[in-house]
């Protein structure tokens, strides 16, 4: 297929609805809304739904309604929504359904504002909800990777029964670029006869499925949290993904960033690289499972005196930078949180005041 | 000044615009980008400019981006008290009705996507000089619901019915942003010529990405050329260096 030029929000909604999801419930907010806007223009051309809910908590069981039912579904939201949307979450988890979350993130605390933050990377790989829950979350960098990886996520959620997020800041969503639907990530969504709540006479069975998150027996709410813990295990074993720059010769110092700070990240290294310093960049693409080995094995490597961690909240992802260092070499935070974004300029600065 | 040769006859191919012209079209089909690149373009060629950001609907990549270099240029740039300039509100500046009744200069009315971005044209209707207004539409057809004619006309009579005003005039704006190619450009051209004899309305002027001026100029257009040089660009990217042929802005 040839490209075509979109904005982010958009493309994230047409992608979804090339890998099948034809089910999408959401509540506007600053900056994705347009998510919601092409899709209410689209869904009726394709014969699928979408539905506003009252809220962002009505929407969160929305979705657990439909992907109870079996149904690839789907919903895009900015922070503070996601936030609200987090009980819904840890129940769909619970009850091991498969479902599509993706975060434009802005800048918080609170209402914070409505410019480009990645200020819940915390929130998406640690704290999505209550009990002991954990999202596979992907993180793209461009709109073409978005794409890629809201048509990977359905089938990614369904292969583990549990929600995929994509976590995107705000500039994947407001931002303009040439993008094609690569048909080779169309799948077809898995059986679900044996779990999902799809009507006896569908799977032509005679027994009832049930969907749910509630276990009071303690024995059997510890079995099924173990169940859910060797799936991520799994997600770790499996589904770690990851891109290096400038890794092939020597370099002196690493940068790790995600997401659109990454490719502020690369200007910077071409800016050193011009210079005659030599920086490399890993730049995960999911945040969980985290790619401690890559980071770690990229660290360690001879002649490499310091790591960076860049991003574009008050230091959440060096948390995991530091786990996968270890102490061998200093590990170092710069970042934005607000809107602004930082600049190759600045990430130049930060690398040359440690590294001469 | 380009110089084009339709029939036989040798047209003038040069952009000449004054007054008031509000620059519309459908989400995403670069209006703001054409603009700017208008403003600095008519600036350049003598004009008194002033840009007014309207967009009411985008929270990122207005016009509002650029009013450094619009200052620097001497191009009067009309936008939200700089404490709203990042809020997500519909913020009208009361100066915009004071430029609309000024016919020394050109006034350039950026407007927001779709009709829900001209909605506020219809609000400013008492105060719109309707014998010389003009409304042009920025038509790029590699987009998604602007890439055939019927979509196009379908989005323009969405556009007037909203903003009360009729388009007077088209634009043509086909580009893939950095991976734009000649073919585009050509093939765009061709959309929109057809899409303005299919309204019955001029084609005022086609976009060139400026580095691919060079690979177009032994091509005929029926219609000016106007030079994009990028200033709408993500953090990693650099704008442009805007000039325009025959003299820096």
């Amino acid at each position: 297929m040839s490209k075509v030029l979109m904005k982010g929000n958009e493309a994230i909604g047409e992608a979804a609805i090339r890998a099948g999801a034809l089910n999408y419930f959401a509540y506007p907010i600053t900056p994705q809304s347009e998510v919601a806007e092409y899709l209410s223009r689209r869904m009726p051309e394709v014969g699928g739904h979408f539905l506003q809910g009252e809220s962002e908590v009505a929407v969160s069981y929305m979705i657990f309604g439909a992907a109870g039912c079996g149904e690839r579904v789907f919903t895009t939201s900015s922070s503070p929504g996601i936030s609200l949307m987090s009980e819904g979450i840890s129940y769909i988890i619970g009850a091991e359904c498969p479902a599509v979350f993706v975060n434009i993130m802005r800048g918080g605390p609170g209402l914070g504002g409505i410019l480009p933050s990645q200020a819940d990377y915390l929130q998406a790989t640690r704290g999505v909800g209550h009990g002991d829950c954990r999202l596979l979350v992907l993180a793209p960098a461009s709109v073409q990777e978005a794409v890629e990886m809201v048509m990977t996520a359905f089938p990614l959620a369904e292969k583990y029964r549990n929600p995929v997020m994509v976590l995107g800041d705000g500039l994947i969503g407001q931002m303009m670029e040439p993008v094609e639907f690569p048909d080779n990530l169309k799948s077809a969504p898995s059986n679900k006869d044996d779990w999902a709540t799809n009507g006896m006479d569908t799977r032509g069975r005679k027994t009832r499925n049930l969907v749910k998150s509630l276990f009071l027996d303690p024995v059997e709410l510890n079995e099924h949290n173990l169940k859910i813990k060797r799936k991520y295990e799994q997600m770790e074993r499996e589904e770690v993904r990851f891109e290096g720059y400038n890794q092939d010769g020597a370099y002196r110092a690493l940068i790790v960033s995600f997401g659109t700070m990454s490719r502020v990240c690369r200007t910077a290294i071409d800016i050193m690289k011009a210079d005659g310093l030599e920086v490399a960049m890993i730049r995960p693409q999911t945040l969980f499972p985290y790619p401690l080995q890559a980071v770690r094995d990229a660290a360690w490597k001879k002649g490499c005196q310091a790591v960076f961690s860049i991003e574009m909240n008050m230091g959440q992802m060096v948390e995991d930078v530091r786990l996968a260092v270890q102490g061998r070499c200093p590990v170092h935070w710069y970042g934005k949180c607000g809107g602004e974004v930082p600049t190759p300029e600045e990430v130049v600065e930060t690398v040359r005041a440690v590294v001469q | 000044m380009w110089l084009g040769c339709l029939g036989g006859i040798v047209i003038r191919m040069s952009i000449l615009l004054k007054g008031l012209v509000i620059i519309a079209g459908d989400f995403g089909n670069g209006k703001t980008e054409v603009a700017i690149n208008l403003a600095v373009h008519q600036k350049a060629a003598g004009r008194k400019v002033s840009v007014a950001d309207l967009d009411l609907v985008n929270p990122y990549f207005r016009t509002r981006e650029a009013r450094r270099l619009l200052a620097a240029l001497g191009i009067e740039l009309v936008m939200p008290d700089p404490q709203y300039l990042q809020a997500d509100l519909p913020i009208f500046n009361p100066r915009v009705t004071g430029l609309m009744r000024d016919p020394s200069r050109l006034t350039l009315l950026d407007a927001g996507g779709g009709d829900a971005g001209v909605t506020v044209l219809a609000a400013l209707a008492d105060a719109l000089p309707h014998d010389s207004v003009r409304m042009l539409l920025v038509v790029n057809p590699l987009r998604p619901y602007s890439s055939t004619p019927e979509a196009c006309l379908e989005r323009c009579r969405k556009i007037e019915k909203a903003a009360k005003l009729a388009v007077t005039g088209i634009i043509g704006n086909a580009n893939l942003l950095e991976d734009t190619v000649l073919e585009h450009v050509l093939a765009g051209h061709e959309f929109a010529r057809s899409l303005s004899q299919r309204m019955g309305r001029p084609l005022e002027f086609i976009t060139v990405p400026a580095s691919l001026l060079e690979a177009a100029r032994p091509h005929q257009f029926s219609c000016p050329v106007l030079p994009i040089y990028r200033q709408l660009v993500p953090p990693w990217r650099k704008p442009e260096p805007l000039t325009v042929p025959g003299g820096a802005a």
